[in-house]
Order: structure tokens, then C-alpha cells, then sequence
């Protein structure tokens, strides 16, 4: 009986000194912090822009929470996001191909660049890190190829929806990542492939003998990965009304900061979507907080840095202590 | 098997790449539009059919004529020397007229996503003017709709954006006048029959993109015999830009005769790849460039000409023109703007106002001006 209620008190406590958890109260110190600063801050209109700009960064993060949990890594994200753009372009204006299929088109392409990462991961045995920093370069190669300098320009209005529009006042690409957020949430919390990403995580050798499908889980999580990258474009484009080959440059690196903002250890086997998100909406809402304060661009990106430091310390302190 | 679909998947997209490679046709600038080469001589061009104003309008907007205003300046990047040049020309103005409180702030690099979200977060905080240089005439055109329809004025230098998504925009130079001033450069430097480089920063950056459309017309127009070898990215980025100014050295050894930087970073960065290769004298380094940064290059004779013009007087200018549209002396369809020292300027293409010719720097020249 006793046992039981002090095994219980101590996991109520290591709710409140989880990661999650001082990092919401965090995100909600600094919410009013910067509320007290600004009251352009805290108003609607403000909060749903910024969801609406954090959305292709935040449709990326959620698979590459996956990825991290596995222990590995996809650095490629930010170019499947630049091939698919132009794909996107490409076989619309260039081939000829209607919207909605060209569509598809890109969303194919994104995953099948997911599905060469993990191949070549999986099967070839090639490390992570060395696969998609390879892969960075040849599908920014790719793009830059294929669109040869031009960019696209003159979609059709509906296709702006995705990235201008909204659905009762909320952005309409807000919605689809808050989709994605319980999708992958679920994936990973209620499901035997979310639990078997954590086993691969913790201990890959384990796993195999127990014979759980590891190369399969991993090829799928880097499928995930190219593909949330293609939808990413698609809701980036939208928004942006022009196709580029430089699009998503650098979205690789604040995609992985709000997953280990989130508590995600790199070294895997532990992580949750929910960290990542709120990794996600602590980053997105500094820099805007910051900027509606009056500091400037580069004094920002330096607080972002001192804050993903801060936290990693304060992760790792508490890890130390629960063992 | 699935290995086999893979390997037949890459070769396909690398066929397509390949093919389209080979069948890249004139550059057109990325904007679709027609170039319009000069004369080869130093004749004057014809002046143009005069365009109704094809600029935007900021809706509602309160009436501040005479008061004082807010107004942030989003340059593509900050933190190199030109636009730390433009910058210095909006505050010397904003202290010239009195009330305007002018501050300059943008991504650290020229990424358009980044730029438009700075402007986004400046739209909520309330500013009266936003003067920009885009990364994108398209992408950001969006976001600066945004501003106009929350009665912001809009006033655009540098880099443009499609025109009814901004008020006015300052035009440092038209394009076909630094295209001419380029390659007549070129050609006198490293000959009529001189084979080239060109090192940009990326193939859709409008002005780059523009301007080289234009060097092409002009030099099929006026230097037929000169070959256009290849052009490469290298963003706006130091390192880049010398390491692809080195690789074009490299590829090309003695067949190449001049390099042409297209932004104020690619230039210096070519002069001294250039240097570096001990090839001064040999390759001709020509391009668009700060005086400051070129000054060792020119004293050393490995670079004889900097085509520009002078960023401190196009930050002026734009400050000035904000003004004049918030105090209402500036209306669509006016010919001229009063810019304080610069005197008078021309409205041309409808909504753009014309800082004037561009400016060449050389060994004479290059130290009075400090920037």
C-alpha cells in the first residue's frame, strides 16, 4: 500500500521534472513575459499568423522526431523541400501536368527522396549523418538542375488556399499540422511502430534479436520524413505564390532544434511529439515576441541559441539525477 | 528488384536533369519580360513611351503628413557592406528631414522566408512605411499586400517586387545601363574576343538574373565574338564565392580571360581568387562592387574597374521618397520626386523612380568615396 502511493507520488513528481513539462512552463513564462513587453503580442490575429508560419517547419520536425528517436538523423529535409517545389513547378508549367496531379507529383517525389534515404541507411548501412548530408547536396543538385534558374510563378487561386486561406478564421495549413500534430502523436504514443522507433532507439541490437522489423520502421520513418518535406513545400509555394530551387534551405537545422528542444535525446530512444512541439511553438514565438520587443534579427537568432543550450543543460542535469 | 526500380528511378531523374541542362535556352532573367539592350555607343537612349502608374495603394491610411513616422527598413540581409551603405543613407535622411524614426532590420541571410516573416512580425507591431530590397518579387509580394491593405506605405529600393504589391520603388540604375557599362568593361579589358566567367548569386535573384539577361543581349548585340563560358551560384556568401571563382580558374586555365562578380560579395571574393591564382593581369575581374571592399585589388592593378552605383544615396533616396508619400507629394502620376541633395528624380516604368547612371570606379576615383 505504502509502496504504492510513494511509487505513485514519485511519478507524479517526474511528471512535473520532465522535459515537457519545464519547458510548457517555460513557453508560457516567456508567453506572458513578452506579453507584458508587447500587446501586439498576445492578440489573435498575431498568434494565428504565427501558427501559420511555423507550419512548414512544424510538418518536417514531427517525422524528424522519429527519425531522432531512432538515433539517427535527416539533414536532406530542407532539399526534398527544394525538389519538391520545383517538381511541383516543373510538371505543372513545364510538362504540362494539371495542378492536383502535379501535386501528387511532388508529394511522390518527397517520399521516394525519404525512401532513398532510408534505403541507402537501412540496406547499404551507410551512417545517417553521411547519407542525407550527401543526399542534401544531390537533391539541391537536382532541383537546381531540373529548374535550370526559373522559377514558377501564376498558380491558380485555389491552390493559394493551402497557404493564404482559412477555415473558420484558424489558417488552413495550421489545420493540417494540427492533423499531422495528433497523427504522429498517436503514431508514436498507441502504436506497436511508435514503440518499436523507441527499441530501435535505445538498443538497435536488441530490437533485431527480438525480432521486432527494424529496417522496415526505419526505411518508414525516413519515408515520412520526404514526404511531410514535400507537403512542406507544397504549403510553403502556397504561401509564397512562387517556386524556387533555394526554397527550404536551412529548414533542416530548425527542424531538428525544435525536436531537441523538445526533449528529444539525439542519441534516441527517448522523445515525444508533444516536446516537439512545444520545442516547435517556444522557438516560433521567441523570435516573434522578440521581434515585436524591438530587438533585432541577429540578437534574436543569439537568444534562440542561449535557449536551446539552456534547456539541453537542464535536460541532461535532470537525467543525471533520475539515474 | 527493388533495388533494380531504384537504380532505373535515379537514371531517369538524372536523364532529366541532364536533358534539361542541355536544352537551357537565353536567359530571360526569371521574370519573363524582354530585354531591352542599349545602343553600342555611348548614344543616348530613346526615351521611353511614358506607363501609367502601375504601382499599389496603401488602403485607409492615417494621415501623417508633416508627422512623425515609424518606418523600418528590411534589406535582403544585413550585415555586409552595401546595405550597410543603404542603411547609412535612410538614417543620414531620416536625421535630415527630422521625424522619421528610421531603423534597419533583417535576416542575417538573403533568404526570402526569412524576410518575409520580418516584415510579418513589423506589419503587427505597427510601423507607418516599410522600405524593403527583396529576395523575391513574388514571394514577397504577399506580405507587402499585407502592409498596404493595413494602410502601410510600401517604398521598395534595390530589388523590386511586382509592382502593385509596393507604392514606389527606387531604381538604382536600369538594368540595360549596367549590362552596357559591364561589357563594354569587359571588353576593353580583356578583349573583343575574350572568353568569360560569371559568378552570381543565384540563378533567380532578380537583379542578378536581370542584369545578366541583359549582359547577354548587349554582348550578342555589340561583342558578338566574346564567349560566354559558364555561370555559377554562390549565393551572397564570402567563402562561396571565392571557392567558385577559384573552380572556374581551375576549369577553365588559360582559356579564361575575365571574371565577372555579379554581387558585392562575388566580386572581391573573385579578385582575390584571382590573386590568389596569381592570374592578375591575365583574367580581368569586373563586377559590381562596394569601393571599400575593392580598394587593395584596385591599388594592386589586379582589378581595374568597379561598376556601381552609390547605396548611400539610394538609402536617401527611398527615405525621401517615403516621405513624399506620406505627406502626399508623391501621387501616382507625378513625373519627378523631390530627393533633398540629390535634387530632382525621375518617375520611369510607371512607378520607379531613377537614381541616375551608373557610376564607374577606378584607380583615379576609387579613394574619395569611403563606403
Amino acid at each position: 500500500m505504502t509502496a504504492v502511493a510513494t511509487s505513485r507520488r514519485a511519478s507524479r513528481a517526474r511528471v512535473f521534472l520532465r522535459h515537457e513539462t519545464i519547458l510548457a512552463a517555460m513557453l508560457v513564462v516567456a508567453l506572458f513575459g513578452l506579453g507584458l513587453f508587447n500587446d501586439r503580442f498576445l492578440t489573435v490575429d498575431n498568434l494565428l499568423n504565427q501558427g501559420r508560419l511555423m507550419t512548414e517547419i512544424g510538418l518536417i520536425a514531427l517525422p524528424m522526431t522519429f527519425v531522432i528517436i531512432t538515433g539517427g538523423i535527416d539533414v536532406s529535409v530542407g532539399a526534398i523541400v527544394g525538389l519538391c517545389a520545383i517538381v511541383l513547378g516543373y510538371s505543372w508549367k513545364n510538362l504540362g501536368f494539371p495542378l492536383p496531379l502535379a501535386v501528387v507529383c511532388s508529394l511522390g517525389v518527397g517520399a521516394a527522396a525519404g525512401f532513398a534515404n532510408g534505403f541507402i541507411i537501412t540496406r547499404i548501412k551507410v551512417p545517417a549523418i553521411i547519407t542525407t548530408i550527401a543526399t542534401l547536396t544531390l537533391f539541391r543538385g537536382l532541383a537546381e538542375g531540373i529548374s535550370q534558374a526559373h522559377s514558377v510563378r501564376g498558380y491558380p487561386d485555389w491552390f493559394y488556399f493551402l497557404g493564404q486561406g482559412d477555415v473558420f478564421g484558424v489558417p488552413t495549413q495550421l489545420l493540417v499540422l494540427l492533423i499531422a500534430i495528433v497523427v504522429f502523436g498517436v503514431a508514436l504514443d498507441r502504436t506497436s511502430f511508435g514503440r518499436t522507433l523507441y527499441a530501435i532507439g535505445s538498443n538497435e541490437m536488441a530490437a533485431r534479436f527480438s525480432a521486432l522489423p527494424v529496417d522496415r520502421v526505419k526505411l518508414a520513418a525516413y519515408t515520412l520524413s520526404g514526404l511531410t518535406s514535400g507537403l512542406s513545400a507544397l504549403v510553403l509555394v502556397s504561401r509564397v505564390t512562387t517556386t524556387r530551387s533555394d526554397m527550404g534551405m536551412g529548414y533542416e537545422l530548425d527542424a531538428i532544434a525544435a525536436v531537441v528542444l523538445g526533449g528529444t535525446s539525439i542519441f534516441g530512444g527517448s522523445g515525444t511529439i508533444w516536446g516537439t512541439v512545444i520545442g516547435l511553438v517556444m522557438i516560433q514565438l521567441l523570435k516573434n515576441g522578440l521581434a515585436l520587443t524591438g530587438v533585432k534579427g541577429d540578437a534574436t537568432i543569439m537568444v534562440i541559441g542561449v535557449v536551446l543550450i539552456a534547456s539541453v543543460l537542464i535536460a541532461s542535469s535532470l537525467q543525471r539525477r533520475r539515474v | 528488384m527493388r533495388s533494380y526500380l531504384l537504380t532505373g528511378a535515379a537514371a531517369a531523374v538524372l536523364a532529366l536533369a541532364m536533358n534539361t541542362s542541355a536544352s537551357a535556352a537565353a536567359w530571360d532573367g526569371a521574370d519573363d519580360l524582354a530585354t531591352s539592350p542599349l545602343a553600342c555607343d555611348a548614344s543616348a537612349p530613346a526615351a521611353a513611351a511614358a506607363k501609367p502608374y502601375d504601382g499599389g495603394k496603401a488602403v485607409n491610411a492615417p494621415d501623417k503628413a508633416g508627422k512623425e513616422i515609424s518606418v523600418v527598413d528590411v534589406p535582403k540581409l544585413i550585415g555586409i557592406g552595401y546595405f550597410n551603405a543603404t542603411s547609412k543613407g535612410i538614417a543620414d535622411a531620416a536625421k535630415e528631414l527630422g521625424n522619421v524614426k528610421a531603423k534597419t532590420d533583417g535576416p542575417t541571410e538573403a533568404k526570402i522566408d526569412e524576410q518575409i516573416k520580418f516584415i510579418d512580425n513589423y506589419i503587427t507591431s505597427g510601423v507607418d512605411g516599410i522600405l524593403f530590397a527583396a529576395n523575391d518579387p513574388v514571394a514577397i509580394a504577399p506580405v507587402l499586400k499585407k502592409a498596404l491593405s493595413k494602410g502601410i506605405h510600401v517604398v521598395g529600393y534595390d530589388a523590386n517586387s511586382t509592382p502593385d504589391a509596393r507604392e514606389w520603388f527606387i531604381n538604382q540604375a536600369e538594368f540595360n545601363g549596367i549590362a552596357k557599362a559591364m561589357m563594354d568593361s569587359m571588353a576593353k579589358e580583356a578583349g573583343e574576343d575574350a572568353a568569360f566567367g560569371i559568378v552570381t548569386s543565384t540563378f533567380t535573384t532578380p537583379n542578378q538574373a536581370r542584369w545578366i539577361a541583359e549582359m547577354q543581349a548587349y554582348g550578342a548585340k555589340c561583342h558578338p565574338k566574346m564567349t560566354w563560358l559558364e555561370t555559377v551560384e554562390a549565393q551572397e556568401d564570402n567563402v562561396l564565392s571565392f571557392n567558385q571563382s577559384t573552380t572556374l580558374i581551375n576549369k577553365y586555365g588559360d582559356k579564361l580571360k575575365g571574371l565577372f562578380g555579379m554581387t558585392s560579395v562575388a566580386t572581391p571574393a573573385g579578385a582575390e581568387a584571382v590573386t590568389k591564382a596569381k592570374e592578375c593581369g591575365k583574367i580581368a575581374v569586373i563586377g559590381l562592387a562596394t569601393p571599400n571592399a575593392m580598394k587593395p585589388y584596385v591599388h594592386a592593378d589586379c582589378v581595374k574597374s568597379v561598376v556601381l552605383w552609390n547605396p548611400i544615396d539610394l538609402g536617401y533616396a527611398a527615405m525621401y521618397v517615403m516621405r513624399a508619400v506620406v505627406d502626399g507629394k508623391l501621387k501616382a502620376g507625378d513625373t519627378s520626386v523631390d530627393a533633398g541633395k540629390l535634387g530632382k528624380l525621375n518617375v520611369v516604368n510607371g512607378s520607379e523612380i531613377l537614381l541616375g547612371a551608373p557610376f564607374i570606379y577606378d584607380k583615379g576615383n576609387i579613394d574619395k568615396f569611403d563606403f
